[in-house]
């Protein structure tokens, strides 16, 4: 049997963070969502009356988590999917849910209630789950009816589960195979979501590995007497993992969740090798007493003060005195040697072979991890892939366990390891032994893992359709310069790929660009142009710009836009459909690049927008004629039009950047009608292949040059009226003012006596005039050099 | 010179724009039912022997557009007889439109005029659907088109006027006009209105609802100084003006019947009022809101008073900003300005509050026998005007 199941309905018991922020996140990809939680227990009779009362815990919940920044929502509007409700009322809407989610406290005999209420109202063959991080699934559906065990299995979110990718699904055994089959494959395609399907062993793979590993840390830090910042610095971006690292993740997730986890698999586990090391340290107790839980009781690991002079500065735990002190300077030497390296597999590669604390820190935690990941196999998982899935999608970590293992070398370290006191499970022994040399190996383009029954390479499955440019890259080649590879992606498809730093955009760039433009209208039906690197693109090497204009180079600044928009022309005008696939960062030319495809395939993550004034300048490579252009086509008879033009001109004045790919619709980067959305990653560059062939068997044609209605002097003086006003009442500054006013000539068409239609190329030499100007401006080049060093805009 | 006497004058009740009680009605619809009050409470005047109405209105576009002083005068008097015209003078546009009518009927040219002026701001927004500033004054003069807002923080900064000073003038407006609306002191004059409102309920049933528009909405029970101080600034970054010490953006009408003392005395009426004298003067547009500075002395003169004389002030609080800078350059007493409140709790319908103003005025300074009166504003774009009124 198989479930071919569309979801229309959810819902979910529980309206906690967590319950809060899926129902977030299903009315996201527009789920109607029923979110229900109970009636606060100190009602008078009276109140009881009043529904709005009834309602105020589901309410007020709902409403902080939509308040909540980064928003779980993709737009305000999606709010409208949700409707709220007491258990009490409200109980019986569930029988028309197609899946029902349970969220609510972490208590089995709670758990065990809720359902017994929910089996009265639901309907047999509906979907139902729990979102429990710990207990037991097999505990949960105990006296329930057959049909619901059937239909039942752990559904475990990560917070926020908006932006955390991993979905765990757990079934009992009980829950019927389709069940499984059908969650896997709607969490991928609907929710956007990296699916692990997990064994039902305590806190399942991610927190196992994940809540271990942080307690292992918490050990060495006293050990090694590293300080919490410190901790931090070694465990955070530097070995790819997030900028929270460790402490300051743990003061988001909250202290007291982080130890129930951990109590949770000490008590469960009593066989595991690191039970002693899951108890935690004596500073955590003391924290847990005083009530320095994190974020939520206002102070943990990190604390934000007031300075002297009433600047607020953030200070962080000393954990032998237990008291808050300032940051520590302490540099280590193979940290100022791993930042000169690009990629991150050699940063890892040098940090875990250095003689400085830092390396003693690495060798410690990393040969812990590696012995536990090990012996954890096939306890948690037969297969070693889920594991680094499990870390790098639910904690952020850009590589998972086994492969940072694969990097260091997996023969080369086993001594090591062991020598370090640390043991590791057998079977990677006998891989070695096998003369298999690394738990992961491309076969056919497609990605394998070590099967450690079979003790043979085996393909990983579920990801088998995904396209990953990493494993077919080498072979699938068709052009490549330093900074791009075009790659055949099959079926007629070429897509091109760079991988500068920050995937910025400099000559390299654009001319491949253009050369796989011109390849693809020669052998090819289309073009995707896309990567899976942390983002799409930050925009343009701001740091060439930078050099030319402080040696006043305009020449070659006014060669380096006419190149972009040359670019960017070429995107639009070529004979074969270009597809550009967006995730991440979009900024600037990055997004220049794709407001000017043939169709947009965006990843719902996607934060775009034409931030150019930020380093002082105006979008110049076809960017604010893009905005005049969405604008004009935009208007119609009897229009009074400025308002639809302020609000693109907005867009670039006011740095405006998306939240989301839907958003990025709403303020007219992405078109409504014509650019699609994929929700998560994992199969953007397939669905874009899709559009340039369905564009391709359409029969595309290379779109005509169409004129744009600019308006003149009418809404110039308008912009220069607000520009003015915005200065007068201190909202921005004389630089600021200034940008904004050329700005306004360009997107305006310059000070024309009446509304005229005018060519692209009218357009962009007004852009490419105002670029360079600013880029002869003193606060310009302030303004860029700032953000080279610091990495955010100053507003001078 | 022929004498012009008021002989009635009545206002609507005031309603928050957007979302009060004339939410749902159009401006020439508040208008004549202003109107045919007004007219009804003469009976001795035949609806034809009126020559005019004019019509003050700061926006006159959308539902103000289509000279809407015309289309009152069909709406409200049921004879195509009597013309109808629409002035704009911003904020002094309901004071103005009387003073051209006591000019015109001075002048011979008319016996009998309706006056006074009508805003709503609900379905408009601020300044209109389409802004479109002269391109080369945007360059030169761009102060000329700042908002409001801006300029009651140039005047604030200027004439020292700190937030504390403006949160406890706005505190004060709200007392004086919660108490005044206790005691019934605008009944008199406030023409009840009822007004329909059609929508769907939940079910997308068609509903009809009849709201009932007698009492002004502006006022709130709930100010308090320290609610007010804690607003944060809208109109500038580091700035001291918020909305609680702004005027309120409102929705009413106001209309005043002008006549010459012959037909006065030929219907055998008994006036109210008198308008004395009224001046307008410009100032620099960054600084509009101190305009009553220079057209205060100018009226006085003009009407051989001083300042003692006048017994009761209607100053326009456009911004308690503005307001203090008018009550300290000219050195008013405070006892005598706004007794009932001002526009900050009572609301502002721009082309209306001149004519608002004079009804509430002549209604107080008869209930306290009183002589002489002013109304004053400060007027968009650096200007300023004041009315002096005799009361019978």
């Amino acid at each position: 049997m198989k479930i071919n199941k569309y979801i229309e309905n959810v819902a979910i018991i529980g309206s906690g963070i967590m319950g809060s922020r899926i129902a977030c996140h299903f009315a996201n990809i527009g789920v109607k969502v029923l979110l229900l939680d109970i009636i606060p227990s100190n009602l008078t009779d009276d109140e009881r009356e009043k529904k709005e009362l009834k309602n105020l815990i589901v309410n007020n919940a709902l409403k902080e988590t939509i308040k909540s920044k980064p928003s779980p929502l993709y737009t305000q509007k999606d709010r409208e999917h949700i409707t709220t409700g007491n258990i009490e009322d409200d109980l019986y809407k569930i029988s028309e849910a197609d899946w029902i989610i349970e969220v609510v406290v972490e208590k089995l005999s709670i758990k065990q209630e809720v359902f017994k209420k929910i089996e009265q109202f639901r309907k047999p063959g509906t979907l139902i789950s729990s979102n429990t991080s710990g207990i037991p699934i097999e505990n949960l559906i105990k006296n329930r009816s057959q049909d619901f065990q059937e239909y039942f299995c752990g559904t475990h979110f990560f917070n926020p589960p908006r932006y955390l990718k991993l979905l765990e699904i757990i079934p009992s055994s009980k829950t019927k195979k389709a069940v499984v089959d059908f969650h896997m494959y709607y969490g991928n395609r609907y929710l956007g979501k990296d699916m692990v399907l997990c064994k039902d062993t305590p806190a399942f793979i991610a927190n196992r590995i994940g809540v271990a590993n942080i307690l292992h840390v918490f050990h060495t830090a006293n050990e090694l007497e590293l300080t919490v910042d410190e901790i931090d610095l070694l465990t955070g971006p530097m070995i790819g993992r997030p900028k929270s690292a460790t402490f300051r993740t743990c003061d988001l997730v909250g202290l007291d969740t982080l130890i129930h986890v951990a109590n949770g698999v000490r008590e469960n586990c009593p066989n595991d090798e690191m039970h002693e090391k899951l108890s935690a340290p004596s500073f955590i107790n003391e924290m847990q007493k005083n009530n320095w839980l994190g974020d939520k009781t206002g102070q943990g690991f990190y604390k934000k003060n007031k300075d002297e002079n009433g600047i607020t500065v953030i200070e962080c735990l000393d954990l032998k005195k237990l008291e808050y002190v300032t940051k520590s300077k302490r540099k280590f030497p193979s940290i100022s040697l791993a930042k000169k390296k690009h990629s991150l597999k050699d940063k890892i590669k040098l940090l875990i072979n250095a003689h400085d604390i830092a390396g003693k820190f690495y060798r410690k935690t990393f040969y812990n991890l590696f012995s536990y990941i090990s012996n954890r196999v096939p306890e948690i998982s037969n297969e070693i892939y889920k594991i680094d899935r499990a870390l790098k999608a639910g904690f952020g970590w850009e590589l998972g366990p086994f492969e940072i293992w694969d990097i260091i070398g997996v023969e080369d370290s086993i001594k090591n390891i062991e020598e370090d006191g640390f043991k590791i499970a057998p079977w990677v022994n006998i891989m070695i032994k096998k003369n298999k040399k690394t738990f992961y190996s491309i076969e056919k383009e497609k990605l394998h893992y070590y099967n450690i029954n079979k003790e043979e390479y085996n393909l990983i499955d579920d990801i088998k359709d995904f396209i990953i440019l990493d494993n077919i890259r080498e072979d699938n080649i068709v052009w490549k310069n330093n900074d791009c590879n075009l790659i055949d992606i099959g079926d007629g498809i070429v897509n091109l790929e760079w991988n500068t730093k920050m995937n910025s955009i400099g000559e390299g760039v654009l001319n491949g660009i253009n050369q796989a433009i011109n390849i693809a209208e020669k052998n090819y039906k289309g073009l995707v142009i896309a990567n899976q690197g942390a983002n799409f693109s930050v925009g343009a090497n701001i740091a060439m710009i930078f050099m030319m204009a402080i040696e006043q180079e305009y020449d070659e600044i006014d060669y380096a836009i006419r190149l972009f928009q040359q670019t960017t022309g070429r995107i639009r005008y070529s004979s074969v459909p270009v597809v550009v696939a967006t995730h991440g960062l979009t900024l600037a030319g990055g997004c220049e690049i794709a407001l000017h495809a043939d169709h947009v395939q965006a990843s719902a993550e996607t934060y775009m927008g034409l931030v150019e004034i930020g380093i002082g300048l105006i979008p110049a490579g076809g960017g604010t004629k893009a905005m005049a252009e969405r604008a004009s086509q935009k208007y119609f008879e009897g229009d009074i039009q400025l308002p639809t033009l302020k609000e693109r001109y907005l867009n670039i004045g006011m740095a405006k950047v998306s939240t989301s790919a839907h958003n990025a619709k709403e303020l007219d980067l992405l078109l409504k009608d014509r650019d699609t959305i994929t929700i998560g990653n994992n199969n953007l560059i397939s669905d874009a292949k899709m559009s340039a062939l369905n564009l391709f068997n359409n029969g595309y044609t290379k779109p005509a040059n169409k004129k744009i209605k600019v308006l003149g002097r009418q809404a110039l003086g308008m912009f220069l009226v607000g520009a003015h006003s915005m200065h007068a009442a201190h909202y921005i500054s004389d630089h600021d003012k200034l940008i904004s006013e050329k700005l306004a000539y360009v997107i305006c068409g310059g000070d024309l006596s009446a509304a005229t239609e005018v060519s692209e190329k009218y357009l962009l030499d007004l852009e490419r005039e105002a670029f360079l100007s600013l880029s002869g401006e003193r606060k310009t080049l302030e303004r860029i050099e700032y953000m080279l060093k610091k990495g955010k805009p100053l507003r001078n | 010179m022929n004498e012009v006497y008021i002989i009635k004058g009545f206002r609507s009740a005031i309603g928050k724009s957007g979302k009060g009680i004339f939410r749902f009605s159009r401006p020439d619809d508040i208008a004549s039912s202003v109107i045919k009050h007004l007219v009804n409470s003469v009976p001795q005047l035949e609806k034809e022997r009126i020559n005019d109405i004019i019509v003050g209105n700061a926006t006159p576009e959308a539902e103000q557009g289509l000279n809407i002083g015309r289309m009152i005068s069909l709406m409200s008097l049921d004879t195509h007889k009597v013309p109808g015209m629409t002035v704009n003078r911003y904020c002094s546009s309901g004071l103005e439109t009387i003073a051209l009518a006591d000019a015109k009927i001075k002048n011979g040219m008319a016996d009998c005029i309706i006056a006074g002026g009508v805003e709503s701001m609900s379905p408009i927004p601020f300044g209109g659907w389409k802004i479109i500033p002269n391109y080369d004054i945007s360059k030169k003069n761009p102060d000329w088109y700042w908002n409001m807002g801006l300029t009651a923080e140039a005047v604030a900064k200027k004439y020292k006027i700190d937030r504390e000073m403006q949160d406890n003038f706005s505190y004060y407006s709200h007392q004086k006009a919660l108490k005044a609306i206790k005691n019934g002191m605008f009944n008199n004059e406030i023409v009840p209105i009822e007004t329909k409102s059609i929508f769907l309920d939940e079910n997308e049933k068609r509903q009809e609802k009849i709201i009932l528009a007698d009492t002004d909405e502006g006022p709130r029970k709930d100010t308090t100084l320290e609610k007010l101080a804690k607003l944060r600034p809208v109109f500038a970054k580091d700035g001291s003006i918020t909305a609680g010490n702004s005027s309120q953006t409102s929705d009413g009408a106001a209309f005043v019947i002008l006549m010459s003392k012959k037909m006065m005395l030929e219907l055998n009426l008994e006036p109210v009022a008198q308008l004395k004298s009224y001046s307008v003067a410009g100032v620099e547009p960054k600084y509009m809101g101190i305009g009553p500075v220079e057209a205060v002395p100018l009226v006085l003169n003009q009407a051989g008073l001083k300042m003692n004389d006048i017994e009761q002030i209607e100053l326009n609080e456009a911004f308690a900003s503005q307001s203090l800078a008018v009550i300290n350059e000219l050195n008013l007493n405070k006892e005598i300005v706004n007794v009932n409140g001002g526009a900050i709790a009572l609301g502002h319908p721009l082309g209306c509050t001149g004519g608002k103003l004079t009804v509430q005025l002549i209604h107080e300074m008869k209930r306290r026998k009183q002589k002489y009166g002013m109304v004053t504003m400060c007027v968009g774009t650096g200007q300023g005007a004041a009315g002096i009124f005799e009361i019978f």
